[in-house]
């Protein structure tokens, strides 16, 4: 405790927010807090050296290695996070999984995800989206939402020169025998999806079709022939074992899980109702053994699926279908999806914010999740368009008018969805929270309509 | 509007920019995909060097007869912009390299 309490307090260490909050540090930093902290360091290499090459039961048979993973819980170490993209990525990750490996169990289904909790909300993405689509007024009525996505790449500098990486790696062929560089290609999509603000990359991967030649497009965004599919199908089970084996992957994979696992604890089935994290969660996986992509051209039903099957389970075969299931069958995916294609976020009911929430806590044993960090304490603003008003006051006028327009709600919204459940796992990761200015206890209203 | 039309045509060199789609661009690809085609544009008066009023001269006093030349400066793209990419009709992906000017220069 002291420890925590003299690194929390030294000003570099992200400060206080002005609500008392400390600032999540991230592992990088963490590590280098450690370092400074004479008693820290030692048990964190203590720890080290007890993980190495050894499973967890083992380490734990060591008493020196238990009292090391003991006191660093108490270090910053233990609750740091890191930022996807950020600088030194994989270096803060392996600091991450150095303690966290010595924590879980080893072998869990869903493990906690070791990124910061996704604050922004797919409306900050719908307001450039339309500003996109109101750069061109023919696009609403009778076109190829997934054409319109590469024009806009296209037509901006980063996007389409980090489009054009991948798409050129991917479809470069290298011999007869060996028709692309999956590596290359992985590595260039990585850039891809890292470096390009998501209101492209989203656009280009989550765009709605109402034909198949759409469809096709949309499939065929990550080069599916060189970075998706492959000679065999490996069995899920074991395609999972290998992203564990690599920090990045495993990590994305943990995302995944943390931000798209079904909950039936909201309204959009997603942890939180956050749309955004789950596709930012999704969009993360792809360039790793893991990635995602749709199985097939249809236009009405949407299936997502890694490259992978159930065949040769045996006795796991169980497990295995659950896994699959949260890629195949999994209705926050296609809900949040399905949402930005449509341009619709959550709309949250204001008048009865407990309805669906009254449901039994979740029985299956979750790690620090930080769908419960969301659930305890959740506040987010959203952008404002001034098209709210006319929109709900001549809402019948712009219906007849083909003009697709967004909606935002005009006051800054807060949704305390549980507070009869604050459960305060992660007080600091509280303060990664964005607080708004003032809190409307009343009125969180419609976050954006769509008007066709 | 002819004064204005004239005051165009003598803008100096740079680099223009026009929406199109890849089949616009007449490469023998087939694709709705919309490209961004920048391209040099401009006159190139205040470029002209010795070189080009000497070969003028040498041309009007004929001793430069059947050989082709250019007594003049050109607008031309100095460098090129990096590669695009797009996916065609038939769901193939091609990649074309020079296709857009970056840089103009009189040369």
């Amino acid at each position: 405790d002291e420890i925590l309490r003299s690194l929390a307090g030294s000003p570099s260490a992200g400060g206080q927010d002005p609500h008392g909050w400390r600032a999540p540090v991230d592992c990088v930093r963490a590590n280098e807090l450690c370092a400074a902290e004479p008693s820290c360091s030692s048990r964190y290499r203590t720890l080290r050296q007890c993980l190495a090459g050894r499973d967890r039961n083992t380490m734990l048979a060591n008493k020196e290695c238990q009292a090391a993973l003991e006191v660093l819980q108490e270090s910053p170490l233990y609750d740091c996070r890191c930022k996807r993209g950020m600088k030194k990525e994989l270096q803060c990750l392996q600091i991450y999984w150095s303690i966290h490996l010595g924590l879980t169990e080893g072998e869990e289904f869903y493990e906690a995800s070791p990124y910061e909790p996704v604050t922004s909300r797919l409306s900050d993405i719908f307001r450039l989206a339309s500003i996109f689509s109101g750069m061109d007024p023919a696009a609403n009525s009778k076109s190829n939402h997934c054409l319109d996505a590469a024009k806009a790449c296209n037509l901006n500098d980063n996007c389409k020169r980090l489009r054009s990486g991948y798409i050129s790696t991917c479809s470069k062929e290298i011999s007869a025998t060996e028709h692309c560089s999956r590596r290359k290609c992985h590595k260039a999509l990585r850039q891809f999806f890292d470096r390009v603000p998501s209101e492209y990359t989203y656009r280009l991967l989550f765009c709605s079709c109402r034909d198949q030649a759409c469809a096709e497009r949309r499939r065929q965004t990550i080069v599916p022939s060189c970075s998706y599919e492959d000679k065999e199908k490996p069995n899920c089970l074991e395609l999972r074992n290998t992203c564990r084996t690599d920090h990045l992957c495993r990590s994305r994979l943990a995302d995944f899980h943390t931000n798209c696992q079904a909950s039936f604890q909201s309204l959009t089935s997603c942890p939180g109702d956050n749309y955004q994290a789950c596709l930012g969660s999704y969009a993360g996986l792809i360039g790793f053994d893991m990635t995602p992509n749709y199985v097939d051209a249809s236009t009405t039903s949407i299936t997502i699926s890694p490259w992978c099957s159930c065949k040769g389970s045996g006795n796991m075969e169980e497990e295995c279908e659950k896994f699959l299931r949260d890629f195949t069958e999994n209705p926050c995916l296609r809900n949040a999806i399905q949402a930005f294609g449509n341009g619709t976020d959550v709309n949250l009911s204001p008048k009865n914010p407990s309805a669906p929430l009254t449901l039994p806590p979740r029985t299956e044993k979750s790690p620090v999740l930080p769908d419960d960090i969301n659930d305890s304490n959740t506040m987010y603003d959203t952008s404002i368009i001034t098209t709210c008003t006319s929109i709900q006051e001549h809402g019948q006028k712009l219906n007849k008018s083909k003009e697709q327009s967004l909606c935002y709600s005009e006051t800054q919204l807060t949704t305390d969805i549980m507070p009869e459940q604050k459960t305060f796992v992660d007080p600091k990761a509280g303060g990664s929270r964005h607080w708004a200015g003032q809190i409307l206890p009343t009125v969180p209203i419609l976050l954006l309509v769509l008007v066709l | 509007s002819r004064r204005k039309r004239a005051r165009a045509r003598h803008k100096p060199c740079a680099l223009k920019e026009l929406e199109v789609t890849v089949s616009e661009l007449g490469l023998g690809y087939e694709s709705d995909e919309t490209v961004l085609f920048r391209y040099c544009s401009g006159t190139c008066e205040a470029a002209v060097r010795s070189y080009d009023l000497s070969l003028k001269s040498m041309r009007s006093k004929r001793k430069i007869k059947k050989e082709k030349v250019r007594a003049r400066p050109c607008c031309r793209p100095l460098a090129y912009d990096d590669d695009v990419s797009f996916l065609d009709a038939y769901n193939r992906y091609y990649t074309v390299n020079e296709l857009s000017a970056k840089e103009c220069g009189c040369v």
